[in-house]
C-alpha cells in the first residue's frame, strides 16, 4: 500500500502487488484504508481518540491479556505434539519436554509463565474496568458496554478453568491433589455437588477419564470459547464507540460548544440492524483529540503484545517450571493446595467451619460455593446497580462512585490478602508460618 | 491530497519499540545459549579426547555424540546416563574418573543394561541429563543415585560403602535366601530368619499379625512416618535405622522389643525394609527362584516333632511362636520370650505374681499377646497353667536327674 499501482492491475481495496508490505501512509485518508484493507486491522476504527492510547488510563491490560492469550496458543501448540495425555505416560513426557526436546523447557516455561501472568492480568483489567466505571454507556447509540462487562466476567471464569485443566497435565502429586482439593470444594454444592464433581471427573476418582476429559477442554473447548468470546468483546468495543474514555472526551468538547455539529451515519456491511451507529462528525473533524489508528495504535499495540512475549520469555528463562514426584492417590502431600489463585477460596474454606451450638456450617460450602457465588452475582449485574451518572464512565475514581469503589477495593484487598496468606504463609497442616519462619523439614525416603 | 496529520507518537513510540526488540533478541539469546549449554556436551568431548589419546583418533571418531538413552519399554523406564557415562562399556578405562570409568563387568554380563538399564539397580533420575538432577538428592525425586556418597552420609558401617545399592538389587532378588554380593542384604534376612520376626509379622503373606504386614513396608511414603523423636537425618531409612536400635525412641508405646541390634544389623535391616516395595518388574527380570519364601524341610520337620511331642500343646496354640519350652522339647526359633519351662518361678520374679494370676491377669507384651493374637477362653486358660505346670515339673525333674536341657534345645 506503499503507493497507488501504476500499471494497469486492478485497483481496490486490499488488492496488492506485494506479498509483504510495510505501509507509510502519506495521507489521513491513506492511514483510513489500511484499516478496511486489512483483515487483521479490521477490530480498529480508522481513527483513535488520543486519550484512549494513554498508558496511565487502561494500563492496556486487555491488549496484555489478549497478548498472552496469543502467547499460550502459540506455545501450546508444539506441548500438543510432545504431551501425551495418558496416566501411565504424561509424566514421562512433560519431564522429556523438560530434559530432552531442544527448547522444551522453555516453550513449558513460556506456556505456564504466561498462563499464570494471564490470570492476573486479566483479573487487574477487571479491576482497572470497574475502578474507571467503564463498564457504563455514555453518550454514543446502541450502547451496551453492560453486556461486554458481563462477557468480560465470563471470560474470566474460562481463564481461571483453563488453567485449572491444564494444573492437572502434568499427573504430578501437585496436579493431582491441587485438582482433588478443588473438585472436593466443588462436590459442597448443596444437592448437585457430588454431581458436579462426578460431571468434571468423568468419574468418583481423578483417573484416566479425568484427563482425557481436562485435556480436551484445555486444548480445545475452553480455548475455542474464549477465543470466540474475545473477538466478540473486540467487537463490542468498536460497537459501543471506544473506550468510555472516548465518550467522556466527546461529553467534554460537546459542552464546550454548544451548538450541535453535523453528522454522519455509515453502514456496517449489514452487521448491524436497524438504525447504523451514529457518530459524531464534530469528533471525527477533531483532527487535534483523534490520530488515525495506523500507525499510532497499531504500534502501541504492537508495543504491549511484544513487550509482553519479550517479558515472557525473559522469566522464562530463568523461572524452571516445578515438577513434583508423579501422581500417588496414596500419598497426601502436607499441605495440599489448589491452585493459588483458588487459594483464597481455600483459604476461607478452613477458617468458615463454624459450629454453633451442634449445627456445623460445611466450610467448603460457605467459602467454596455461597460466597464466591454472591461475589460473583453481584459482580454480574452490577452495571445495572451502579446508578451513578455518565460523567462517571471512563474516569478513574469518579466522585461520584466513590462508596463503590471503596467497597470493591475492599474485596479486592481481602481476596489478595487470603491469596498471600494461603500461597505463602500455610505450611504443613494448613499451619499459619510467617514467612520468615522455617517449615518444619519434609522427610524423605533416603 | 490531504496532508496526514502529525502525530506526537512516532516519536515517543518509536524508541519504546526498539528497546523491546532488543529485549526480545536477548532473550532469544540466553534461551538458546541456555539450551545448547549442557554439562554432557563437555563429558562427551573429554571422552573422545581420553580415547584419542589411548586408542588413536581413529577410534575417537567411532563415539557417537548427542543425547543417548537406553529405552526399556518392560521397565518404562528411558535411561540417559549413558549421554555422560560413556565409558561403561569400554575396556581400558577401569581406573577413570566418573563419568568415563568402564562399568564392572560381572554385574553387567548378567544384567545387561540394554534390558535392565542403569537406574533399576542404581537409583537415579534416568530421565535427567544434568548431574544435580541425574544423582540426587534433588526435590520431588525420590530415588537418588545409591552410591557411596549416600553411603557415607548415613556412615555405613563395614567396609563396602556403596552397599546400599543393594536396596534395588533386592527388589528383584526378594525370595533368594541368599544372593551373591549382596552381602548387606543377606545378613538382614539372616536375621529376620534368626530372631523371628515373623511370629508377629507377617512377611511374603506368612507371620503373625500383631506388628503390621511388612511385605511392602518400603513402599510407605515418608510422610507417613513419625519424625518427631528422630535426631539427626528425617528419612525412612534413618527411621527405620533408630527404630531397629531401640524401638521405643522412635515409637514410645510400641510393644516391640528391643533386640539390641548393632549400628550394622540396624542399618542391614533399614536396607531390607525399603526394599521390601512392590516392584513394577516384569516376572522375566527376576531371577530363577520360586516366588515365594518357603519354610525349609529342616524347618517343617522340626515343627512337625514338636507338634507330636510332649510340648504339642505349645505348638498348637502358637506360644512356641516366641517361647522355648526347652523341658518339653519345644524349641522356638524366634525365642523372644523366656523359656517356659520356668515359668512358674519366672512370673514370681518378674511380675510379681503367680502363673494363675498372670495367666488370667496378663501385663506389658503378654497383655498385648493374649488379647490380640491369642485368645483364651477361662477353659482354655485353665490348661494353659496346668500345661505351665507340666513344664515346670518336667524341668525339677530333668535337672534332678542332672540332664536338664539348656534354653536353646534339647534333642
Amino acid at each position: 500500500m506503499s503507493a497507488k499501482p501504476e500499471t494497469s492491475k486492478p485497483e481496490a481495496p486490499g488488492v496488492h502487488e506485494k506479498p509483504f508490505w510495510s505501509l507509510r501512509p502519506k495521507s489521513d485518508r491513506q492511514a483510513g484504508d489500511a484499516v478496511v484493507s486489512n483483515f487483521l486491522l479490521h477490530w480498529f476504527p480508522a481513527k483513535v481518540y488520543k486519550p484512549s492510547l494513554d498508558w496511565n488510563y487502561s494500563f492496556w491490560l486487555g491488549t496484555a491479556s489478549a497478548a498472552l492469550f496469543l502467547l499460550l496458543v502459540l506455545s501450546g501448540l508444539p506441548l500438543l505434539l510432545l504431551y501425551v495425555p495418558s496416566v501411565e505416560r504424561a509424566y514421562g513426557s512433560v519431564k522429556d519436554i523438560e530434559f530432552v526436546v531442544t527448547f522444551g523447557w522453555w516453550i513449558r516455561a513460556v506456556h505456564r509463565i504466561a498462563a499464570h501472568l494471564m490470570v492476573a492480568v486479566v483479573f487487574l483489567h477487571l479491576v482497572r474496568v470497574f475502578l474507571t466505571g467503564a463498564y457504563k454507556n455514555g453518550t454514543g447509540r446502541g450502547q451496551h458496554r453492560e453486556w461486554n462487562w458481563v462477557m468480560g466476567v465470563v471470560m474470566i471464569l474460562l481463564t481461571l478453568f483453563l488453567s485449572f485443566t491444564g494444573y492437572l497435565l502434568p499427573w504430578d502429586q501437585l496436579a493431582y491433589w491441587a485438582v482433588t482439593v478443588g473438585t472436593n470444594i466443588a462436590s459442597s454444592i448443596p444437592f448437585v455437588g457430588p454431581d458436579v464433581r462426578e460431571l468434571l471427573l468423568g468419574g468418583r476418582t481423578i483417573d484416566q477419564a479425568t484427563l482425557i476429559r481436562f485435556y480436551v477442554l484445555h486444548v480445545i473447548f475452553l480455548p475455542g470459547g474464549l477465543g470466540a468470546l474475545l473477538a466478540y468483546h473486540m467487537w463490542r468495543i468498536r460497537k459501543d464507540g471506544g473506550l468510555a474514555k472516548a465518550d467522556r472526551e466527546v461529553l467534554e468538547t460537546t459542552r464546550k460548544e454548544a451548538a450541535p455539529g453535523k453528522t454522519k451515519t455509515y453502514t456496517l456491511l449489514g452487521v448491524a440492524r436497524g438504525t447504523s451507529p451514529l457518530v459524531r462528525a464534530s469528533s471525527l473533524e477533531r483532527s487535534e483529540l483523534t490520530v488515525n489508528s495506523v500507525n499510532d495504535l497499531v504500534r502501541r499495540v504492537y508495543i504491549v503484545v511484544l513487550g509482553t512475549f519479550a517479558v515472557v520469555s525473559i522469566l522464562a528463562c530463568f523461572i524452571p517450571s516445578p515438577l513434583e514426584e508423579p501422581a500417588n492417590p496414596m500419598i497426601t502431600p502436607n499441605p495440599a493446595k489448589a491452585p493459588w489463585y483458588f487459594l483464597w477460596l481455600q483459604e476461607i474454606v478452613t477458617d468458615t467451619t463454624v459450629k454453633i451450638g451442634s449445627f456445623t456450617i460445611n466450610g467448603a460450602f460457605l467459602g467454596g460455593v455461597i460466597l464466591p457465588g454472591i461475589l460473583l452475582t453481584a459482580l454480574t449485574v452490577w452495571p445495572w446497580l451502579d446508578k451513578s451518572p455518565m460523567e462517571a464512565a471512563g474516569a478513574w475514581f469518579h466522585a461520584s462512585r466513590k462508596r463503590q469503589n471503596a467497597i470493591f477495593l475492599i474485596v479486592v484487598a481481602i481476596i489478595l490478602a487470603f491469596t498471600i496468606v494461603g500461597t505463602f504463609m500455610r505450611g504443613p497442616y494448613w499451619h499459619f508460618f510467617w514467612p520468615w519462619q522455617a517449615w518444619p523439614e519434609l522427610p524423605t525416603r533416603i | 491530497m490531504e496532508k496526514r496529520t502529525d502525530s506526537p507518537y512516532p516519536r515517543k513510540d518509536l524508541p519504546i519499540l526498539a528497546i523491546i526488540g532488543v529485549l526480545l533478541v536477548i532473550s532469544t539469546i540466553v534461551f538458546a545459549v541456555t539450551d545448547h549449554r549442557k554439562d554432557w556436551r563437555y563429558y562427551q568431548a573429554e571422552f573422545k579426547k581420553m580415547v584419542a589419546e589411548k586408542f588413536g583418533a581413529e577410534k575417537a571418531a567411532t563415539i557417537p555424540s548427542g543425547m543417548k538413552q537406553i529405552w526399556v519399554p518392560d521397565m518404562r523406564r528411558a535411561d540417559r546416563c549413558i549421554t555422560c557415562h560413556q565409558g561403561i562399556l569400554w575396556k581400558g578405562f577401569e581406573t577413570a574418573d566418573h563419568p568415563y570409568k568402564t562399568h564392572p563387568p560381572e554385574p553387567i554380563r548378567t544384567h545387561p543394561i540394554e534390558k535392565y538399564g542403569c537406574t533399576s539397580c542404581h537409583g537415579g533420575q534416568g530421565f535427567a541429563v544434568q548431574s544435580q538432577e541425574a544423582h540426587g538428592p534433588v526435590k520431588f525425586w525420590e530415588e537418588p543415585v545409591l552410591g557411596k556418597s549416600m553411603g557415607e552420609g548415613y556412615s555405613l558401617a563395614g567396609d563396602d560403602k556403596g552397599a546400599l545399592i543393594q536396596m534395588n538389587c533386592n527388589v528383584c532378588h526378594r525370595f533368594d535366601r541368599e544372593t551373591k554380593g549382596m552381602d548387606m542384604i543377606n545378613h538382614a534376612k539372616k536375621l529376620v530368619r534368626d530372631k523371628g520376626c515373623r511370629a508377629c509379622h507377617v512377611v511374603n503373606s506368612r507371620g503373625g499379625t500383631i506388628g503390621p504386614d511388612l511385605t511392602f513396608v518400603g513402599d510407605k511414603a515418608a510422610e507417613q512416618y513419625d519424625m518427631s523423636r528422630l535426631g539427626g537425618q528425617k528419612t525412612a531409612f534413618a527411621w527405620h535405622v533408630s527404630h531397629f536400635k531401640n524401638p521405643k525412641e522412635v515409637v514410645p508405646d510400641t510393644v516391640m522389643p528391643n533386640f539390641g541390634f548393632g549400628t550394622k544389623d540396624a542399618q542391614s535391616l533399614a536396607a531390607l525394609m525399603l526394599s521390601w516395595k512392590r516392584a513394577p518388574v516384569p516376572v522375566d527380570f527376576r531371577p530363577g527362584v520360586a516366588r515365594t519364601d518357603p519354610q525349609t524341610a529342616e524347618e517343617v520337620a522340626d515343627e512337625q516333632r514338636m507338634k507330636t511331642g510332649p510340648g504339642a500343646w505349645f505348638v498348637k496354640t502358637g506360644c512356641f511362636i516366641c517361647h522355648s519350652v526347652s523341658s518339653l522339647g519345644v524349641k522356638s526359633a524366634a525365642q523372644i520370650g523366656p523359656d517356659l519351662s520356668t515359668a512358674v518361678e519366672d512370673t514370681q520374679s518378674r511380675f510379681g505374681k503367680t502363673v494363675d494370676d498372670f495367666v488370667k491377669n496378663p501385663t506389658g507384651t503378654m497383655s498385648v499377646v493374649l488379647t490380640r493374637q491369642i485368645v483364651l477362653t477361662d477353659q482354655e486358660k485353665e490348661v494353659a497353667i496346668q500345661k505351665l505346670r507340666e513344664a515346670y515339673a518336667e524341668h525339677q525333674k530333668q535337672k534332678a536327674a542332672g540332664t536338664a536341657a539348656t534354653a536353646s534345645g534339647g534333642h
